[in-house]
């Protein structure tokens, strides 16, 4: 196996799910990376044969959703085992998890809930992300999140909490954008303030991905169901001025369209990325 | 910067936070979190709804995945209830969700507004059976010239391990043609009372493989995956199908690739 196939900094790739896997197998199209949510190769199912032969191809990336790095528990010592083994198989160029939890007392609720913003959240979650990365023997990206609700005890502002993680961890950061925004719009704060309050040194990723808005309520739903919004192409253009070029990933889960569709995507983030790097030589 | 562990009187305030939540994400009752929430121009109890919503939809998706055939015999809706009801007394423990579901048959087999359909719960764990064989890797079959070398005193005694994807399954109903006739568009009808099934399901490659066994072979082939030796699982075959041929049946497991490694065990008695 080719190890670890380095991702270009401008490079972009898409999320790699199910229904694509077979197109993607016998085309190959042209792409930075594919990424994947690591829970869905954490059994020996015909599925992870498959990933193998595309990683022969393809750079990977290794998005965790569940390890749960926010919970006010123990870490859970077999999955981090489970996700330290398949790094092993995979080789991935990045790994990455979420400031956010999603297990409490032996129920796993598979979404990304988040934390209160307070001095003993960020010293358990410094604490939970320095075990992951001792025990995966890998420095692990960390995506923030999209949020509906905030607590009244959440005083550290999100960008200042994560960076203060990766002062204290070490770890890089995965900018969402999508959520950046999502987030933005629903407390009302200035996204392009989010961004700059950054450290640019830690990006290591930037996801980019559709939301809708919720009927009824003045709500954005991170869906990851449609294509990227404009005004999102527009913070990702000043993510890209602020941080310079970053491997950049489309992400689709609900309502999969055709794999041409994501392509489509990530063509548009290529020219993006491209502009950029003129404008940065000009 | 040093690190400092947080009081652990800050830490259990987050962990009963976080009980709080998720009590309000599995049941619905959010009157013990809402105070820890914000508004925000919106009652906090819509905004748990949020996540609830996310919450229910994707691993009732996750459970529609691995029982599509229960979905179909009882239709989309109904089964999005049985799921949501599952889902608040049973949620899942491990974080791969094709690992959900384990006891979702037997919550089927006690869920009253099911008791017309007497055959669901087995469909169920048919479909359970082909989800988890589709999780293990076939290994390496072990070959029947590998037992030649063992003195004729210890043949008795000779324990087999079995492929780890193997599954045994009994029903009083024909839900493997329940199963079969469910995956065409239009489903030919099948007759309940054409009698049962005796099953065996295993990885087979990239696929999953299941077959119906006669009750002799059935009766040998889990006591064997049960891990008795020769002796008793002849016995306990003996006592399904007195013609039953010890020779044949165990070239036929070789056959079919079903054992992976052996032992001699000669401490187990073999029942009479």
């Amino acid at each position: 196996m080719t190890k670890c196939r380095p991702i270009p900094s401008h490079g972009v790739g898409i999320g790699l799910r199910s229904p694509h896997v077979s197109e993607i197998a016998a085309t190959r199209p042209e792409l930075a990376f594919l990424e994947m949510h690591a829970e869905n190769y954490m059994a020996e199912t015909p599925a992870l044969e498959r990933l193998l032969e595309l990683r022969r191809d393809y750079a990977v990336s290794l998005h965790g959703v569940a390890l749960s790095l926010g919970s006010a528990e123990e870490l859970d010592r077999g999955h981090l085992g489970r996700f330290k083994a398949l790094i092993e198989r995979i080789e991935p160029m990045l790994v990455s998890e979420h400031l956010a939890w999603s297990a409490v007392g032996g129920a796993y609720l598979n979404d990304l809930l988040p934390l209160p913003y307070t001095e003993a959240s960020l010293d358990l979650f410094c604490r939970h992300v320095e075990e992951a990365q001792e025990a995966l023997g890998r420095r692990l990206l960390i995506e923030n999140p999209s949020s509906y609700l905030r607590y009244r005890d959440s005083l550290i502002p999100e960008a200042e909490f994560i960076t203060e993680v990766v002062c204290r961890t070490g770890c890089g950061i995965l900018c969402d954008v999508n959520n950046i925004y999502v987030s933005a719009w629903n407390f009302g704060f200035d996204p392009f303030d989010y961004l700059d309050a950054l450290p640019i040194a830690a990006i290591g990723e930037i996801h980019l991905a559709g939301h809708h808005a919720a009927e009824d309520v003045d709500i954005l739903i991170d869906d990851h169901g449609s294509r990227v919004a404009q005004p999102v192409w527009e913070l990702h253009a000043a993510a890209l001025r602020r941080f310079g070029p970053v491997p950049t990933l489309i992400e689709w889960d609900t309502d999969l369209p055709a794999l041409g569709v994501l392509l489509d995507e990530a063509h548009h983030a290529e020219k993006l990325a491209h502009a950029d790097r003129r404008a940065d030589a000009a | 910067m040093p690190k400092s562990w947080p009081m652990p009187t800050d830490v259990l305030m987050l962990l009963e936070l976080q009980m709080r939540l998720s009590r309000a994400i599995l049941r619905g009752d959010t009157a013990e979190i809402v105070a820890a929430i914000l508004g925000d121009g919106l009652d906090p109890a819509a905004r748990v709804g949020i996540y609830r919503n996310h919450a229910f939809a994707t691993l009732g998706d996750a459970l529609r995945g691995t029982f599509p055939v229960v979905c179909r015999l009882v239709d989309k809706r109904f089964f999005a209830y049985a799921a949501h009801e599952y889902l608040r007394e049973h949620p899942p423990h491990s974080r791969c969700l094709v690992e959900y579901g384990a006891d979702f048959a037997d919550f089927l087999a006690q869920f009253a507004p099911c008791e017309q359909l007497p055959y669901l719960a087995d469909v169920a764990r048919f479909e359970w059976a082909l989800n988890i064989a589709a999780t293990v890797r076939q290994e390496t079959p072990l070959q029947a010239e590998s037992l030649a070398a063992i003195p004729p005193a210890e043949a008795a005694y000779v324990a087999l391990r079995m492929q780890p994807s193997l599954s045994y399954l009994v029903s009083p109903w024909p839900i493997d043609a329940v199963w079969q006739a469910n995956q065409e568009d239009v489903p030919p009808t099948i007759d309940l009372a054409s009698g049962g099934a005796s099953l065996q399901i295993r990885r087979a490659g990239e696929t999953v493989a299941w077959r119906r066994l006669d009750p002799g072979s059935f009766a040998f082939r889990t006591a064997l995956a049960d891990g008795l030796v020769l002796a008793a699982a002849m016995s306990a075959a003996t006592l399904k199908d007195p013609a039953f041929e010890l020779t044949e049946s165990l070239r036929q497991v070789f056959a079919e690739g079903l054992a992976v490694a052996f032992c001699i065990s000669p401490k187990q008695e073999t029942s009479r």
